[in-house]
């Protein structure tokens, strides 16, 4: 199949007639193109302006001089002097011949179908179609709304064989997850044996069918299209930012669809932020003030719960002070953050890093993508280090998808085998820890039999994946948690930066963070940095944003999020104040966080419901969630996008920023804030550039610039005979305490699991599905074993972000943790 | 009448063995192709020749060799189709079962003349005979050096492969037959742009011809264009259907129908008279007893809207209902319709559940015209040739037999003579 076709340069115009105007189109162009850049319509069903063209509904036909038949003028290309006539009784006849032939099996049950209203066959039918039918045979008939897994029904009545869904598994994101099966009028869209689909982007094929045959599980009944209000906002899940729209009907957020951003998700989604947006609305929402009393949480005034925050800060020296989170407020919640507490309490205890042990310097290695996502697509390879791309960032995979048909190589170097890896021209999966000498062998640093020896990745291919990265002009390397999440990260990003080296300066991007991680950032949410990526270490940053606070800046570099723990153990470390965040399941060592926890004299935690870190809290302080707030964004790329309040929060709950606002006015220096506008004009004056749009990506120093990291040895691995070595990964459907509240995400995420290596697996005992108890030096979880040739033999793969099984119980800050499996017995 | 050359030894014992091939000359054309000719020559001589393909759409096969791009470096495909599915002929099985070694030198020559070192015969999968047959001879092509690697010391490669098809009458559409053989559904490609000649094949550029067709190659290397065209130029007629005599008739290609069912078939049996006859397979427009006299060749049956085809001859003589027949045309395509675009799938059904209607005496007077409605909707709307193969026999019979559809509807039974159809 060509792949789409690209208007050529603008002097090659074509000159052709429809329906006698005269046009010039780009060589290159579709009759059907042409004729929509002008204004007229011509209606199809199976064409879809980001596949290519297919001809198979043959809706689009037109009338050519010349011709002797009807041509479908979306594979039509434009040619000079061609005279096309889209108006004709004969193209009307032809129009109107395949709507009835569309119809003759279609139920025409729109009064029940959820697609009325916004159904193409429907618009298309009033427009162009018959009026009536002439078929009064029997209607086709299939097993109605079947459900095809937790998010989509399938209606192959409904179906109108336009092949788009088919196609869209094939084309754009390369999951293959619908087929086509049987042929003539039993053709239907289907998975194998009608098994649950298995897709990330499931989503995008109820938006593109142009007719009520793929509708959504979680949308199904809730409303009419009409009935919908539409508002702007910005999926919250992963940190790409997609652009989104929430449906909302009543006080009901009833779907969230794809709001087109071609520099950023163009008009797709992916199933997560499609489904993920229920919890908005669980009755499990905190709706008002906990406070501990009596050593239980009971609910409280605003008044109170503040005043109780307010004596805490007030009491405590501000060295003894930290706040941890802002992934999940909104720039202005977290620009009022550090108003409140570096301007008033005075600390640069801040940190948003939550989920790691070993943090990098932001100066040295900042989170996100140093181009556009949109660029992505244009590199000529892509280097994927140690990140699970369709599970972490899906929406970057449909870019990544489109470089590797325009023919660019994917090379894909991690411990366990990526669900994209059948893409990959060179998969080097290796031994954790191994990460620094791969890649060094890659950039030609070390030899390639020295990289096979440290990383367990064969020589062989060490050195084909070497070859083709040397060949491409312009790679892009991209590397994630995985990679960078353990001691000896230090120096695997020095073997990143020799690698950009030899890939003639590639572009570095570090795929970390989720939600507005990319707005934390640039913001400073950091304990060395100001806004706008200036370090705190540099008096005229300080002064610059001392005289728009009117207020000093502490010079003293704050603790990471490791540091505070380890502060709040040895008692230096007071009050622990915790936004939108839950460090006692997702900070990467459970009984690191449960000791710091009691060293604390007071923890304070914003949430939407009561967490684990919740639960242990002194104050629990009610907030709205994305869908209830109007504020920006930045994503991965460092682009700021606005997401409108389309709801009002539950109970009393209110925004991060009126808490910040108010506790400022109890600590005795009011911020004066009278909107979101304002606030983001102020944080204007501070980061140059600052704009709804905008893309702030972070400067990227040379190799060697900043401090050592943590300083823990990295070692081999305390090794106990038979055991595996842990390595963590995210899932983009788990259960975590946003997901496990949408449907449509917690029932694809099944149960925790650990994956192990067939023969790992049979020299143990185990077997698939089999209860297994996995065991670390920090503690024990309960999980299903996945017996799975994608892990390296050796390790155990177990999933973050189920809440029920948090793997950070496992896991220990000083260091990679060997683990047991042992069998619980038959399932 | 010229000796046949296709069909010469077609029926002695042993035929498909190597051996019995060698005896009679077999192979001698490839040797002197591969020693004295040049591809070109080849590629000129196979045009002078007038060859026309015959697949069914006949089009010029050294017309076809040549808008073939022969670009240095470039991989280029021979795929020989061999899914022989149109109803009502079984010439390219007759020979693939019975001469099986003539196909193979012509795919030698073929690949030898387009430069072309790796082959696929896309062979029907229910072709089980001809399968072991085929598979046989091209072992034992390989064992004697005629394929393979430096055939006959000629420093020409050529690796040939049999793939079978699983039963899907689409497969034998030539776009469709390289997506099958990709490994894909069996869909046809959208073409223009491209056509197989320049993007076939993995979208290499590949030389896609019927099996007969290179059964012919062989032939008009060893005699010349000239001498090739006075046998002629000879053409295979599958003869079916109400004849005493019916199987493959080599015949000097625009032999009237008459002649063909008459002299060479033996003619309807006794007492019979024929009343209609597909020329060129059940794709082509129906004829009746008053078109015999034509030539069957591709012009004249395009003047009178039929065509030749695959020149697959079904004869139906006065015993026949042709509501019936038509239904069951209608239901072959229905059912072998791939269910890509919408007229071919939907257009096909319908008017096979309206034929059932009208069969089973539940027709209505308007029936006649919502029939030839729908197959004028269906003309040159559908994306492929298989869906334009429905209107023309079924508008052919509303012409030409339209008080037969009357009598049913109007007396809910058959006319026909001889026994009502089920």
């Amino acid at each position: 199949m060509s792949s789409e076709r690209a208007p050529a340069s603008p002097a090659q115009m074509v000159h052709l007639t429809i329906d006698g105007r005269p046009v010039a189109v780009p060589k290159g162009t579709t009759v059907w193109q042409a004729a929509r850049q002008n204004g007229i319509e011509v209606p199809v069903f199976c064409y879809h302006d980001r596949m290519p063209p297919l001809g198979a509904c043959r809706m689009c036909l037109v009338e050519v001089e010349k011709m002797p038949k009807l041509a479908t003028s979306c594979t039509l290309e434009a040619g000079e002097d061609m005279v096309v006539r889209t108006q004709t009784d004969r193209v009307r006849q032809a129009q109107q011949a395949i709507l009835e032939l569309l119809l003759v099996n279609h139920p025409l049950d729109c009064p029940i179908c959820d697609k009325g209203g916004e159904c193409p066959l429907q618009d298309n039918t009033l427009r162009f179609g018959p009026g009536q039918s002439r078929f009064v045979e029997t209607k086709r008939q299939f097993r109605k709304h079947v459900r095809m897994g937790p998010v989509l029904v399938l209606d192959r009545e409904r179906c109108i064989l336009c092949w788009r869904c088919v196609r869209f598994g094939e084309i754009v994101a390369g999951d293959d997850a619908l087929k086509g099966f049987e042929r003539g009028y039993h053709s239907q869209i289907a998975t194998p044996a009608m098994e649950p689909v298995r897709s990330k982007f499931i989503g995008n094929t109820m938006e593109i069918c142009p007719v009520g045959a793929l509708t959504s599980a979680t949308y199904r009944f809730r409303s009419r299209p009409w009935d919908n209000r539409t508002v702007q906002s910005v999926c919250p899940h992963c940190g790409c930012g997609c652009a989104t729209t929430l449906n909302v009907r009543g006080a009901d957020l009833t779907r969230t669809r794809p709001r087109e951003h071609p520099e950023v998700n163009d008009i797709w989604l992916c199933d997560k932020g499609f489904f993920g947006y229920e919890f908005v609305g669980s009755p499990e929402r905190l709706r008002a003030p906990l406070v501990r009393r009596d050593g239980a949480l009971r609910e409280a005034t605003w008044d109170e719960a503040l005043g109780r925050v307010a004596d805490a800060l007030r009491s405590t020296s501000p060295e003894a002070v930290g706040v941890i989170g802002g992934a999940r407020s909104t720039n202005e919640d977290d620009y009022l953050l550090l108003r409140l507490f570096r301007g008033v309490v005075g600390t640069n205890n801040i940190d948003f890093r939550v989920e790691t042990a070993y943090p990098q310097p932001t100066s040295r290695a900042a989170w996100g993508l140093p181009v556009a996502i949109a660029d992505v697509e244009r590199a000529d390879a892509i280097v994927l280090v140690g990140c699970d791309l369709t599970e972490e960032y899906p929406i970057l995979w449909l870019r990544v998808k489109k470089a590797i048909d325009r023919g660019a190589p994917l090379v894909i170097a991690g411990a366990w085998e990526p669900e994209v890896a059948r893409w990959a021209q060179h998969r080097l999966i290796h031994r954790r820890g191994g990460e620094a000498a791969l890649l060094r062998a890659l950039a030609g640093g070390v030899r390639a039999e020295d990289g096979a020896a440290a990383s367990g990745a064969p020589a062989e291919a060490i050195r084909a994946a070497a070859d083709t990265l040397r060949a491409a002009p312009r790679a892009l390397v991209l590397a994630g948690e995985a990679a960078l999440e353990q001691p000896g990260a230090e120096r695997v990003l020095a073997a990143l930066d020799e690698l950009c080296a030899a890939c003639h300066g590639a572009p570095l991007g570090i795929l970390r963070g989720r939600g507005n991680s990319g707005g934390a950032q640039v913001l400073g949410l950091l304990p060395d940095m100001l806004p706008g990526y200036r370090p705190l270490g540099d008096p005229s940053a300080r002064e610059a944003v001392a005289a728009v606070w009117g207020r000093p800046v502490p010079s003293a570099p704050g603790r990471t999020v490791r540091g505070m723990l380890e502060a709040a153990r040895a008692a230096d470390l007071e009050v622990l104040y915790v936004v939108g965040a839950d460090p006692a399941s997702d900070y990467p060592d459970a009984r690191a966080w449960e000791e710091a926890r009691r060293g604390l004299r007071c923890l304070v935690v914003h949430e939407l419901f009561l967490t684990r870190t919740a639960e242990a809290a002194d104050v629990v302080l009610p907030v709205l969630a994305y869908a209830e707030k109007t504020g920006t964004v930045a994503n991965i790329e460092g682009r700021v996008q606005r997401q409108d309040q389309a709801l009002l929060g539950p109970g009393v709950a209110r925004s991060d920023a009126e808490i910040f606002v108010d506790l400022a006015s109890r600590l005795g220096s009011p911020l004066a804030v009278a909107s979101w506008e304002q606030v983001f004009a102020e944080i204007g004056r501070m980061i140059p550039g600052w704009a709804e749009g905008a893309r702030l990506a972070p400067p990227r120093p040379g190799a060697g610039a900043g401090r050592d990291g943590a300083g823990i040895p990295d070692g081999p691995l305390p090794r106990p005979e038979g055991a595996l070595a842990l390595v963590a990964g995210r899932r983009l459907f788990d259960r975590g305490t946003m997901a496990a509240r949408c449907p449509g995400v917690r029932g694809q995420a099944g149960e925790p699991f650990v994956a192990v290596h067939p023969e790992d697996a049979a020299r143990l005992g185990l077997r698939d599905g089999m209860p297994c108890e996995v065991r670390s030096p920090r503690g024990a979880l309960r999980l299903a074993v996945r017996v799975w040739a994608g892990v390296h033999r050796g390790h155990a793969y177990a999933p973050r972000g189920y809440d029920s099984a948090p793997v950070s119980v496992l896991l220990d800050e000083r260091g990679p943790v060997a683990v047991t499996v042992r069998p619980l017995g038959a399932p | 009448m010229p000796e046949p050359l296709l069909t010469r030894y077609l029926g002695q014992p042993g035929r498909e063995e190597i051996d019995a091939y060698l005896a009679t000359g077999g192979y001698r054309a490839l040797a002197r192709a591969l020693r004295e000719r040049t591809p070109d020559e080849i590629v000129a001589m196979v045009e002078a020749s007038g060859l026309r393909g015959r697949g069914g759409a006949g089009f010029p096969t050294g017309r076809k060799w040549k808008l073939t791009p022969k670009r240095d470096g470039e991989t280029r495909y021979l795929v020989v189709n061999a899914d022989e599915g149109e109803p009502g002929t079984f010439k390219d099985r007759t020979l693939i079962e019975g001469d099986p070694h003539q196909i193979i030198e012509g795919m030698v020559i073929t690949a030898y003349a387009n430069q072309v070192h790796q082959a696929y015969i896309y062979l029907r999968g229910e072709f089980f005979l001809g399968h072991r047959r085929l598979s046989r001879a091209l072992a034992e092509a390989y064992a004697r050096g005629y394929v393979g690697r430096n055939i006959l010391g000629s420093g020409f490669d050529l690796e040939i492969v049999i793939h079978r098809g699983a039963g899907a009458y689409i497969c034998g559409e030539e776009t469709a037959l390289l997506e099958s053989l990709e490994g894909r559904r069996g869909f046809p490609r959208l073409k223009p742009p491209y056509y197989p000649a320049v993007r076939g094949l993995y979208d290499r550029p590949t030389v896609l011809n019927n099996a007969e067709t290179m059964a012919h190659i062989p032939h008009i290397v060893a005699l010349g264009p000239e001498a090739y065209k006075s046998y002629g130029p000879p053409i295979l007629y599958s003869v079916s259907g109400h004849v005493t005599r019916p199987g493959v008739k080599e015949l000097p290609i625009g032999t009237p129908l008459r002649e063909i069912i008459f002299e060479h078939a033996g003619g309807p049996r006794a007492g019979r008279s024929v009343k209609a006859v597909f020329p060129g397979g059940s794709s082509s427009a129906i004829l009746t007893a008053e078109h015999l006299d034509t030539p069957a060749d591709f012009e004249s049956l395009q003047k009178l809207g039929s065509m030749l085809g695959s020149s697959a001859i079904i004869v139906l003589d006065d015993t026949t209902c042709i509501p019936a027949v038509i239904r069951r045309t209608v239901e072959f395509y229905r059912d072998e319709s791939c269910g890509k675009c919408t007229p071919c799938r939907e257009g096909t059904v319908w008017l096979s559940q309206i034929l059932d209607r009208i069969l089973c005496g539940r027709g209505r007077r308007e029936d006649l015209d919502l029939l030839d409605s729908i197959a004028r909707n269906m003309t040159g709307t559908c994306f492929c040739p298989l869906g334009e193969s429905v209107p023309p026999s079924l508008r052919a019979s509303l012409r030409y037999f339209r008080d037969e559809y009357a009598h049913h509807i109007e007396a809910g039974a058959c006319d026909v003579a001889g026994g009502p159809h089920r």
